[in-house]
This record gives structure tokens, sequence and C-alpha cells, in this order.
């Protein structure tokens, strides 16, 4: 037999691996991402409203969740089970919206604080009238736990009751499944007519497959048919391997159906005795209770690893979008590079500017032509490279995370900030020709601006303006016309390194701040392995 | 955890059953099935082969029989079919909540399964079988059926969506189009069957009580009820007139699975037209039953769902079938069976409530007169309200307008489902503004306004040149001689590259994009490729036009004045030297002196010079002006024309083949009405 030992390192571990899992983040809208925001938020609701919990108190009353489809008369069980109307049950569905927790007076402090279910509040009224607006207003009828006392159920056992776990309302169902994972005992609640229905059957697989202690209730079922019905569940149970499954049947009686009465003692009289045994015989208590703890750890050991899949996924998939990135912007500094070397600046206005120069063009035009190509240049660079991106990125489905996309409005600021970085740079370089005017000391030294433009045109014309280094050279000497290209040229690099690197940030700024790290995937891992190990 | 509806699940379960041994049975079924498609659409079997099936219900156990195969095993054991999913427990991850989640993106997978099965039965309609007898009586002389006729808006809709598929096969992917093509074949098949009948298909969850209220609406026991869940396994037909066969044969229900009402002339005469099928249910853990109900709810022309007070508001139900199908409201019977299990006056409550989820749906109900789903309330055990139904189905049957709502229904949804791909709701083309920025942008690209403001300048200086005074020409050619080469001499080199390649680069992305801003993805790919393929070989034909165009041909024009002009510089020289020779020729004595004219002579001379030029300068200024914006006039225009011709163009082309395509889907959905 399985006992419940719990040495505290178990527990430091295990909430180690709750931060874990709590820290895990998908935000990539990966094909397998949404499973695994479920996984992640299930295994917390699990850990924290159950086995944490349970754990840490191995002495806190025994919580059987009561779970099964709409209409299968969950309420009316409850209330049939407590003996009195402690659940609205009614003919329409769904019926139960805010889930119900019944247990003894003296065991509500277990429950009345943030034990389990932390995330709920908890809404206690002792005495109420039966026909109370049971919410308080402006609290959302999902996130609310009701809790009800009543005398006539035994200490140590607690019952909830669920919404419908296939409900029209979304928030319902996710409330049910995570009340179905703060059970220490699984009440499946089914019909005459449903229990070949495809959805109880994926909660008993589920609950099978977490070793969770699971007994079955095949309710209203009419007189008539009581026998064969039950028998026909039998064996589809035994297929299903859930032969040995404690079940028990319901009549469907006239008190049953739809006035929300109760049903006699006798009818819910066997799995009310089961319960209170499994409560109160501390052998079968303590089996139950290692049995549903055990069959989570147990199942950590294939939840862990795919959840570390998908944190790996998420990885990868950030690493492909951030290297599309980089090899667009890459290759397209690439370009301007040889572009800038082949003097594709000197085109255009720039280079009409050129042949009329000095004619018919004043150096500051000439300059200003140049500037303006330039900029061109980039910009063009930095479009051409989003394009790429975007181009890559559609085939990524990771790249439809909410602000990745759309690179639309900040277009004119890119212009804005390579038209201030190509500006400055004309700055940084008419100082220099300032610089080297004024170490000429001639009482003919050339016109600084008109300097600024030979180097300039030297600079980005390529092959084209040999010339222009030419007379840059009859002006300022050809030691002087050397230096300040050189200097002109490194200036030249360095802001168009970082023109496109800064685009290239930008572009990559909302990817990170996804956040999305290799190391999640190791932490689970890790976690899973020390935990392995403390068991 | 709760397991909704795990999509993995049911993958796999389905690839499961397919080998099955029920897909065997499902098979041979089929086979019978399709013989009688053969014989259609002069679906009249020879008299010999046809024995008459007395429709007795002393028949039915045994053809239930029939129906129930597969499930042969001894009491107790559960289907094959069940135990299939519940042995894979093993195997297959946990079943998960995610579902729950999107309930939408699981559904089109598994339509797409279905429909499969769908083109299947259909393809298999067209190989030829041996005949096999039909289980159905058909009198020898029965007239071949009318074929179904649809009414103008349905048919010139169903063109236009024809027309649209065919528009569109190059640039969307024909996973897209692959609905609309589904709705335009179905429509063409049902078109070539009876129009004399309709084909209503009963459809609910298990143990809602479908084929006790098929065997009501019947009037005999066809159909196998009970308490085994679930209970019926394949659809089974029963018809009320001769000739629906080849509408039966199209759903893929097997000879076998076919009966006849009991005979009884009023209801007869009442129900005449009608072809009821009974289907599986859509909700058990049979994955199959859900496969032959999706197939065969794309085929028929109305349905009849029926909900239980106990299952009324299952998820499955509203997000797996009344929501995705709320446009086919009008062909859709809502019925609330066994009110006998309620008491009182609860059955109003919750047919109340079950009113109110079919509006959240989006349902539209029938009441009040308007067209939408018909909801009663009724027992088919105690028989209440079932005669409502029947009367309400008969008047329905004889409107015979079903099987033309039903495909007009398909129409809308396959519109709406490809309007993403056809409409934005935004004001797309391309406009005058794109246009002009465009080319101010190609002739920025090829310098337009430096060569004009170049021209004007070198103008004006020729001006100033021709009218300057000979001195000050004198001098500047002096000053020329002293200084460097300038920029004019390198002039003769022919200049690779004179275009900006990145700004024609950027021009064409703007204009494209700006193009393609508004239209749906696959149309603005279209649009960007168009301009991108033009854009080739752009900016080499550019450079070839400047070259071409950077000047205006011949000698630069010369103003009317400008000879006198010339003149009147020359008559001042003459007055300067004249004066000058004067006053020389005075002191050296050869002539007599008289100071004043000749000083006034050089004087006028010496400022007239200047005062001529600048007056040629201020003169100048106009025609140089001119000048210079012919020049860059010509070299802009001449750009605006290459780009015009080689990237507007093309796009504009493209944004027409899209507002064609555009209003062809206009068409389709009903009138246009609401499309943006």
């Amino acid at each position: 037999m399985v006992t419940l030992d719990v040495r505290p390192q178990l527990l430091d571990t295990l909430s180690a691996l709750r931060d874990r899992v709590a820290a895990a983040r998908f935000p990539l809208p990966l094909a397998g991402a949404p499973r695994a925001r479920a996984n992640r938020d299930e295994l917390l609701a699990q850990l924290d409203n159950y086995l944490v919990p349970r754990l840490r108190e191995p002495d806190a009353p025994l919580l059987a969740v009561v779970g099964g489809s709409t209409g299968a008369g969950k309420s009316t069980l409850v209330n049939s089970l407590v003996g009195r109307r402690v659940s609205e049950a009614g003919v329409l569905r769904p019926t139960t919206r805010t889930p119900v927790l019944v247990c003894h007076p003296e065991d509500h402090h277990w429950f009345s604080g943030m034990r389990v279910l932390p995330d709920l509040t908890r809404v206690w009224v002792p005495n109420r009238d039966p026909g109370d607006d049971l919410l308080l207003p402006g609290e959302n009828p999902g996130r609310v736990l009701r809790v009800e006392t009543a005398d006539s159920l035994p200490r140590g056992l607690a019952l909830l009751d669920a919404p419908d776990i296939d409900s029209l309302i979304v928030d319902n169902r996710v409330l049910a499944a995570e009340l179905m994972c703060a059970a220490d005992v699984w009440v499946m609640v089914t019909t005459a007519a449903r229990y070949a229905d495809a959805v109880p059957w994926h909660l008993l697989r589920t609950a099978k497959e977490y070793k969770a202690a699971l007994v079955t209730v095949l309710d209203r079922v009419p007189h008539q048919v009581v026998s064969e019905v039950a028998r026909q569940y039998g064996a589809l149970l035994t297929k299903a391997g859930l032969g040995d499954l404690p079940r028990f049947t319901v009549p469907e009686l006239p008190e049953s159906a739809w006035g929300g009465g109760l049903l006699p003692a006798t009818a819910v009289a066997p799995l009310r005795a089961w319960l209170v045994h499994q409560a109160q015989d501390p052998g079968a208590r303590t089996h139950i209770l290692a049995r549903t703890a055990h069959g989570v750890l147990d199942s950590l050991k294939a939840r862990m690893p795919e959840l570390a899949g998908a944190a790996a996924a998420q990885h990868a998939a950030a690493l492909r979008l951030t290297s599309a990135v980089d090899s667009a912007y890459d290759s397209e500094h690439a370009r301007v590079r040889s572009r800038l070397q082949s003097g594709a600046v000197l085109a255009g206005d720039a280079l009409k500017r050129w042949r009329a120069y000095p004619l018919d063009c004043a150096a500051g035009e000439l300059l200003d032509a140049l500037v303006e190509s330039l900029a061109a240049l980039l910009l063009c660079a930095v479009t051409a490279a989003d394009e790429r991106v975007d181009d890559a990125w559609r085939r990524e489905p990771a790249s439809a995370a909410p602000g990745l996309s759309g690179r639309d409005p900040s277009l004119e600021s890119a212009e804005h900030r390579i038209g201030l970085a190509v500006r400055r740079w004309r700055r940084e370089l008419e100082e220099y020709a300032e610089d080297e005017v004024r170490e000429l000391d001639r009482s003919v030294a050339p016109d600084s601006e008109s300097v600024a433009a030979l180097v300039a045109t030297a600079l980005l014309g390529g092959r084209r303006t040999k010339e222009a280094g030419e007379r840059l050279a009859e002006r300022v000497g050809a030691h002087g016309a050397l230096r300040l290209r050189d200097r002109a040229g490194r200036l030249l690099t360095e802001h168009v390194d970082r023109v496109v690197h800064t685009e290239r940030e930008r572009r990559l700024a909302p990817l990170d701040a996804l956040d999305v790290h290799p190391e999640p995937q190791a932490e689970l891992i890790a976690a899973l392995s020390v935990l392995q190990k403390e068991r | 955890m709760t397991a909704v509806t795990d999509h993995d699940h049911t993958d796999h379960m389905e690839r499961l059953d397919h080998t099955g041994e029920y897909a065997g049975d499902y098979t041979s079924g089929f086979d019978s099935g399709l013989t009688a498609a053969d014989s259609a659409p002069d679906a009249v079997p020879e008299p010999a082969h046809a024995p008459v099936h007395a429709p007795a219900p002393g028949a039915a156990p045994d053809s239930a029989g029939d129906a129930a195969q597969g499930r042969d095993g001894t009491e107790g054991e559960p289907p094959a079919d069940l135990a299939h999913p519940a042995a894979e427990t093993e195997n297959v991850p946990h079943a998960r909540v995610r579902e729950q989640r999107e309930p939408a993106d699981g559904d089109p997978a598994t339509a797409e399964d279905a429909w499969d099965d769908g083109l299947i039965a259909r393809r298999v309609t067209e190989t030829s079988k041996p005949a096999v007898p039909v289980l159905e009586t058909r009198g020898p002389g029965a007239p071949a059926p009318v074929p179904l006729a649809y009414d103008g808006p349905l048919r010139s809709r169903l063109d236009a969506l024809r027309e649209l598929v065919g528009l569109s096969r190059t640039r969307l992917d024909s996973h897209t189009l692959a609905e609309a093509g589904r709705v335009l074949d179905e429509a063409a098949a049902r078109r070539r069957l009876s129009g004399q009948h309709t084909v209503v298909a009963i459809a609910g969850a298990t143990g809602s009580g479908k084929s006790q209220l098929f065997n009501a609406l019947a009037g005999v026991a066809i159909s196998e009820t009970g308490v085994r869940r679930p209970t019926t396994a394949a659809p089974i037909a029963c018809t009320w007139s001769d000739g629906g066969a080849a509408l039966v044969d199209r759903l893929g229900i097997p000879g076998r699975l076919r009966r006849r009402p009991v005979h009884n002339p009023e209801a007869d005469a009442q129900l005449r037209g009608l072809v009821l099928i009974d289907l599986p249910d859509h909700d058990s853990a049979a994955v199959q039953h859900r496969e032959h109900v999706d197939r065969i709810l794309k085929l028929v022309d109305a349905v009849i769902w029926v909900v239980d007070p106990e299952k009324y508001a299952d998820a499955v139900l509203h997000e797996r079938y009344l929501r995705p199908m709320a446009g086919h409201a009008e062909v859709m019977f809502v019925i609330l069976n066994q009110t006998d299990r309620l008491p009182g006056d609860a059955a109003d409550l919750v047919l109340h409530d079950l009113r109110r989820l079919l509006d959240d749906d989006g349902v539209a109900l029938g009441e009040f007169g308007e067209p939408g789903a018909t909801v009663l309330a009724l027992s088919a055990l105690t028989g209440d309200g079932v005669g409502e139904l029947r009367e309400m189905l008969g008047q329905f049957v004889a409107e015979r307008g079903a099987a033309a709502r039903r495909i007009a229904a398909d129409v809308d949804a396959a519109a709406d489902r490809l309007r993403p791909v056809y409409a934005t709701g935004r004001r797309a083309g391309l406009s005058e503004e794109a246009r002009d920025e465009f080319a101010a942008r190609l002739a920025d690209a090829v310098g337009a306004t430096a060569a004009g403001e170049a021209a004007e300048r070198a103008w004006l200086r020729n001006a100033n040149r021709a009218c300057g005074t000979p001195w000050l020409r004198l001098w500047r050619w002096h000053q020329k001689r002293a200084d460097a080469p300038t920029g004019r001499l390198q002039r003769p080199q022919p200049e690779e590259e004179a275009t900006a390649r990145q700004r024609v680069e950027q021009a064409v992305r703007t204009v494209s994009d700006r193009a393609s801003a508004g239209l749906p993805a696959p149309w603005a790919q279209a649009v960007r490729e168009a301009a991108v393929r033009g854009s080739q070989g752009l900016s080499e034909a550019l450079d070839e036009l400047a070259a071409q165009a950077g000047l205006p041909p011949g000698r630069p024009p010369r103003p009317g004045w400008w000879p006198v002009a010339v003149f009147a510089q020359a008559a001042m020289t003459l007055l300067q030297v004249v004066g000058g020779l004067w006053l020389v020729g005075q002191i050296a004595g050869f002539m007599a002196p008289n100071l004043g004219i000749p000083v006034l002579l050089m004087i006028a001379g010496i400022v007239g010079g200047p005062l001529v030029e600048w007056g040629c300068r201020m003169a100048a200024r106009g025609p140089a002006r001119r000048y210079g914006l012919e020049a860059e006039r010509r070299l802009r225009e001449a750009a605006a024309g290459c780009g015009r011709a080689r990237v507007l163009d093309p796009v504009a082309a493209e944004l027409l083949r899209y507002r064609e395509v555009r209003e062809q889907y206009g068409r389709v959905t009903r009138a246009g009405a609401g499309v943006g």
C-alpha cells in the first residue's frame, strides 16, 4: 500500500518546480503554443490547487469534486448527498454557474482561507434564504467559490459542485477543468442519455491517465431500463480498462427531475456511504490520497518534458525570426557597402550637380545633393531589409504574434532617423574640412565648404570621381587630402553601420520584448530531475 | 482535467476506424448505394429487379439489425467502435482543454475530412457496378422525376461564383477555393436530381430521440430505438413518394437502409415529396457516426435538429453545428423532444431558453412570419406535438423551395468564408497623388531638378558672356587660362549609372505599397509582383533616357533681342574706342581741341557697356528660367512616361483585375449587400 510520507525537501523542490512552470511563457503563436499554454495553466492549477496544499497538509478534508456534462444532475446529486438545497438545480442549462463547496462547519476553516483554489474569491453566506441572489454585485460569477456548511456531511469530507465540463460558456469549462484539478476524488456524473457521449469519456480517460481516484455515477436512469443501461455502461468501462471503477447508479425519480428537489436518501446512500468511508476510514483515506497525489507526481514525468519541448520550440522559432532579421539586414548592409564603393550615391541629382560644379553649382548644393542621395540609399536599404524580413516572416507562424508585424507606421520615422544620421555626418565632415583648412595657414586658404564637398564627392563617387580627389589634393595638399579622405571615410562607415544597426535593433525590439529564452527548457527539465531524486 | 473535445484523439481515432472492421461494413453498404446512383438520373431500375419491399412493421427489426451491424456481439459487449477510443487511451497524449479555447479551429479540419468523404462518395458513383435490386417500391410506370430548377437570382449567383473561382485560380491557392468549388459541385449535382422532393435529415445528440421522431413521422418503427447508446449507427432513409431514389443515392445510403412509411393516404398526401433521413448521433464517442453526420449534412436540403431537455445546451451541438450553420436557419427545424420528461410549464421555460441560445448562436428564428428556423416542442413518445410538426413539414415540403434555399445559404457561407481574400472594407486603388509622387520620385532619380538648374545657369552664363563687355570677356579668358579645367570639360565621357538606383527602387516600392494598401493579401502580393517585374530594367531605361533627353535638342534658343543687345554692346565698345581715339587725336594734335564730345562719348561707352550687360542679364533671366524649366520638364516627362509604361500600367492592370473579381464577388454575395 502506498503511503503519503512527505519530506520537506520534496515540498521545496515541488515549489521550485511550480515556480519554473509559472515562469514558462509561450508568447509565439506556434502550432503547439495554445496547447502548451493550456498545459501550463492546467499543471499550475493542479500544483497550486491540489498537490502542494495536499502534501503540505495531509490532514485537510478529502475534497470530492462532482463533475460532468450539462444536465447530468450534478447539483441535484450534491443536494441529495448533503440533504438540503445548497446548490441550485433547474431545467435551464447551464444551471450551476458558480461552483459550490459544501463541508462540515468544523472543516470550514480549511476552505475559507486560500489554501486551495487561491484564485477564486470566497463567498460565504452561513444562513441564507434559498431564494436570495447568491452573487454579490459586481463580481464575476465565474471566479467565485461559494462555501456552504452542512452538519449532515461528516467531518473530513467536502463536496464541490463544479460547472459543466462541456458548457457553452467557455469560462465555465475552464473553471470546471481547474476545479477537477483540485480534487482528491473525482466524481464523474453521467446519465442514461449521455453515457456514450464523447466528452465524459475524455474526462474518464484523463482521470485514468492521472491515476486520480475516480468514481462514476450513472445518473437519471429511468426505472425500466436500470439494469440494461448499467450493464451497457459497465461493459463500456471494462472495454476502456476502467472495469474496476466504483460505479453507482441513481435512478431517475420524479423528485430528481427539474424541480430542484432532493432525491430520497436511499437513492444516493451507496455513494454517500462510499464517500464517507473514504473520508473516515484512515486506511482508505491514506490510500486514496496517496493514489491521487502520486498520480499527479507521476504524470509530471510526461508533462514536464512536454512543456520543456514547447519552450524549446518557442526558442527555436524566436531564433528563426531573429536570424531572418539578421540575414536580411546583413545582406542589405553588404549591398549598401558595395554600392557605396561603386559610387552609386553619385547619381541622379548629385551627379548632375557634380557635372555642373563649380561653374553652375555651388559647393553647398553639391553637398546637399550628395547627402540626400546617401540618405535615399540608406532608406532604400532599410526598407528593402524590412521587406525581406516580412517575406521571411510570412512563412513563419510565429510571426503572427501581436506587435511583431506592421512595420508601416515606423517607415516615416526611419526616414527621419536616417536623415538625422546623415546630416550629422555632413556636419562632422564640414568640421573636419574646416580643421584641415585652418591648418593650411595659407594666405589664400580654400573655402572649407568646397573642400568638404570635394571630400564627399571623392568618397561617395567611387572610381568616377578621381578628379575630385585630384582637385582636393590641389587645394589642401596630397597629404592633407589623403588624411581628410581617410577620416571622412571612417566617419561614413561608422555612421552607416550605426544606422543599419539601429534599424535592425528597432526591428528586433518587439521580438526581444517577448522575452523568449532557451533557459526555461533546461530549467523545467532540471526541476523535474531534482524532484525525481527527492521522491 | 476536463477533456472536452480533443482533436488529437479524434484524428487518431478516425484513422483507426477507417482501418477497423467497421470500415469494411461501411463500404460494402456503400457499394449497393452506388449501384442505385448508377441508374441516375433516369433512376428507374428494371421492374424485374425491384422486388416490392412491403413497408410493414415486421420488416423493420430485420433491417434495423442490418443497420446495427458491427455490434452484433454478445449482449453487454460494447460496440467495437466505442471501444477503439477507449483502448487508445495509453497511446494518445493527455486529453486537453485546448479545444475549448478554439473550437472553431478544430472544425474546419474535420469538415475537410467529411468533405473528402463526400467527394469519394461522388467519385464512386461515377464508376459502374452491376445493378443490385433496391429495396424500394417503385411502380414500373413511375414518371422520371422533374429536375430541380433554381430561380433567376440564385442561378446568376452560382454563375458568378463559378466565374469568380475561375478568375481567382491563378491568385489563390486551391485550398482557399475548395469550399466554393464544393458548393458549386453540390449545387450542380442537386440540380440534376428531383425538384419534387425535399431531403430532410433528422440530426441530434445521442439519446435525444431522433429515431423516435423518425418513426413517429413515418408511422412505423423503421429505425431502432433503445437505451443502448449510441443506437443508430448508419443513416436510414424513408421516402414518401416515388422518384427520390437518386437523391438517396447521392447520400450514399445503401438500398437495405431505405424504407417506405406505412401506407396512410392522408399522411402520404401531406408529406408527399419528403425524403426523411435518420442520422446517427454527432456527439458520441463513436467517431464514424460524426463523419456520417458531417457528410450527409452537407448534402441534404433541410435539417431537423432534435434536442432534449438534458442536452439542449451542449457545447458540441452549438459550437460545432448550429453556429457554423446559422446561415441555414431557413432550412432548419429545431425540435425540443421529450417534453414528457418535463413537469408542468418547465417545457415552456426550456423552449424559451433554447430560443435564447439559438439567438446567441446567430440562428434567425422563424417567428412572426419572418424567415428563419422553426422551433417546436414535442414529445415523440406521447405523440404530443408531432402532428404540428407533420403539418409544418408538409407545408415546407409542398413549397419545394428548400433545396434552392439551402444552396443559397451554402453560397452565402462560401462567400462569407472567401470575404477576407476578396474584400477588406477599405478603398483600394492607385490615387492620382500616388502616381504623381511616383513620377516625382523618378524625376529625382534621374536628377531632373538639378539638370534643369544646371541648364538654366549654363544658359544664363552664356548669355552673360555673349552680352558682356569685351573687356570683361578678356579678363575671364585670362582667368580661365590660369585656372584649372572645370567639371564641364569631363562631359564627353559616357556615364554609367546616371540614374540613382536606390531612388528608383524606393519609388517602385512606395508606389506598389500605396497601390496594394487596402487589398486582400493575395491580390496585394500580385500587385507588388507586377510592380517589381515592371521595375526590372527601369533604371537602365532611365539612364538611356537621361542621356537622350537631358537637354533640349539643337543649340540653346536665342531670343530676338539678342543681336540687338550684342549690337548695342558693340556700339558701346565702339563709342569707347571712338571717344578714346578722338581724345588721343586731340592730344596728338591731329584734331581741334574739343574735350566735351569725346569725353562724353567715352563716358557713355564706359557707363553704357555695363548698363547694357546688366540690362541683358535682367532680360536673360526669363528665357534662362524657361530654358531650364524646359530641360527639367523634358527629363521629368520622359522619366514619368517610362515609369508609367513599365510600372504603373501593369500595376493598374492588376488592380483592374482585382476590381473585376471584386465585382464578381459582389454579385455572389446577395446583390452585393453589405460588402465593404
